[in-house]
């Protein structure tokens, strides 16, 4: 077996690599659960890194639940918490939108810039590669309820910049268009402060703060999509449904 | 005398060349010029980066000399000549000039946004224009570095004097 090795020319953090390595030996099962797994000391020899690295790696993988560390003895391998059996079915959709919401979009920004802040690494993407950036309006009943950022690694689907983002899904687009297939989406959401610039927009003046919800899109490992969409503190709320596989 | 190259042969892809939109800060360019600055393989001369508007059309074109100037607006401020034949500047008054640039007020200058400081594309070729039309724009408008438009309107690539250069300079040795 080929191991994997960490890349220093890559724009990821070093921990952030290591973490992926981790989660990919105890995913494959080289790892079986309730093992013990190699100590820090073992880990740094075995992959050239720092021994902050290896811990910052352990401890997010403890924190999703990889791993449990047991006091004085070492490391383990958890069982998982979700089995297979369990595995959700969902079917992804760009917004997170009550079912039945009768929304209008408008197009404000779909053009390519560059990386600024640390766009290159949540896109996992060289800092000097180029990015379509697509910023939607969503509004309901003529009330504007949503700013919607996307950032796309531009050698993906270059053509994104031509095709109408207003009427169709991005997801829907790759998945026909550019024959990428969204396989796995990572939301975070959380309290966020509005800018002047999107107080404006969506006509709240009195409430700065508002929810935000970033998510992630992949396809296998590789980041396909990262959206920011911030959302009036009134109207609308973010909605999910998740379908449990029953076997 | 053998036909010239046309540009759309001569040109340089539009995606070697950073692009950004007109509302991003004089300071966020410069970051994104010094990455792409430590890739010596894309360091092309003239070093410029492209603005765009929020629809993908090119506004303008900012190189390294309209950061300066930007900055410093005082870069553009006349200068006695001690000797006006030989274009010497008077060495005491360059001095006085020199310990005043670059302080605070340019790092507030860093706060506008690049449009400010963009040069306006005004000046275009075709993909089917020959190099020599292209050196006469170029050398007409004094510029060195000219978008390519296909139609008219759809940006494919940038033509450089290098290139040019090299192309009509071919034509008369």
């Amino acid at each position: 077996m080929i191991k994997d090795l960490i890349n220093r020319d890559k724009p990821q953090k070093l921990y952030v690599q290591l973490f992926e390595i981790l989660k990919k030996k105890i995913e494959a099962g080289d790892w079986p659960v309730n093992s013990q797994i190699p100590t820090e000391e073992d880990l740094c020899r075995i992959y050239g890194v720092s021994k902050a690295t290896v811990r910052l790696a352990v401890i997010d993988l403890v924190r999703q639940g990889y791993l449990r560390r047991q006091q004085g003895s070492g490391t383990f391998v958890c069982k998982r918490m979700i089995s297979e059996g369990l595995t959700m079915l969902t079917s992804f959709e760009e917004l997170m939108l009550d079912a039945g919401v009768k929304f209008e979009t408008e197009v404000l920004v779909q053009t390519v810039m560059m990386p600024i802040d640390d766009l290159d690494v949540k896109l996992g993407i060289a800092e000097d590669s180029h990015i379509i950036y697509i910023k939607r309006l969503r509004a309901v009943d003529k009330e504007p309820v949503l700013i919607q950022e996307s950032y796309i690694p531009h050698q993906l689907c270059p053509s994104l910049l031509e095709d109408d983002v207003a009427n169709e899904s991005l997801i829907k687009l790759f998945d026909k268009k550019y024959g990428i297939t969204i396989s796995r989406v990572k939301d975070f959401i959380e309290i966020a402060y509005l800018n002047d610039e999107e107080r404006k927009i969506l006509g709240s003046l009195e409430c700065s703060a508002a929810l935000l919800l970033s998510q992630y899109f992949y396809s296998g490992d590789t980041v396909i999509m990262y959206s920011r969409s911030v959302k009036h503190p009134e109207r609308f709320r973010f909605f999910a449904e998740y379908e449990r596989k029953v076997i | 005398m053998s036909k010239a190259k046309s540009v759309k042969e001569l040109m340089i892809d539009v995606f070697e060349y950073p692009h950004i939109p007109y509302w991003f800060t004089i300071r966020q360019a410069m970051g994104l010029m010094k990455k792409s600055l430590i890739d010596t393989e894309k360091c092309v001369h003239p070093l410029a980066m492209l603005i765009f508007d929020q629809k993908y059309n090119l506004m303008g074109i900012v190189t390294l000399k309209d950061i300066l100037k930007g900055l410093e607006p005082r870069l553009m401020k006349p200068v006695s000549m001690a000797d006006p034949d030989v274009s010497f500047v008077d060495e005491t008054a360059m001095a006085g000039i020199e310990a005043g640039l670059f302080d605070e007020e340019s790092k507030k200058l860093a706060e506008r946004p690049v449009n400010d400081i963009m040069v306006p594309v005004s000046v275009f070729v075709s993909p089917d224009d020959s190099a020599v039309k292209a050196a006469f724009m170029m050398v007409n408008s004094n510029l060195t570095l000219l978008p390519v438009l296909e139609d008219r309107k759809k940006l494919i690539g940038l033509i450089r004097m290098l290139e040019v250069y090299k192309e009509v300079s071919g034509l008369v040795s």
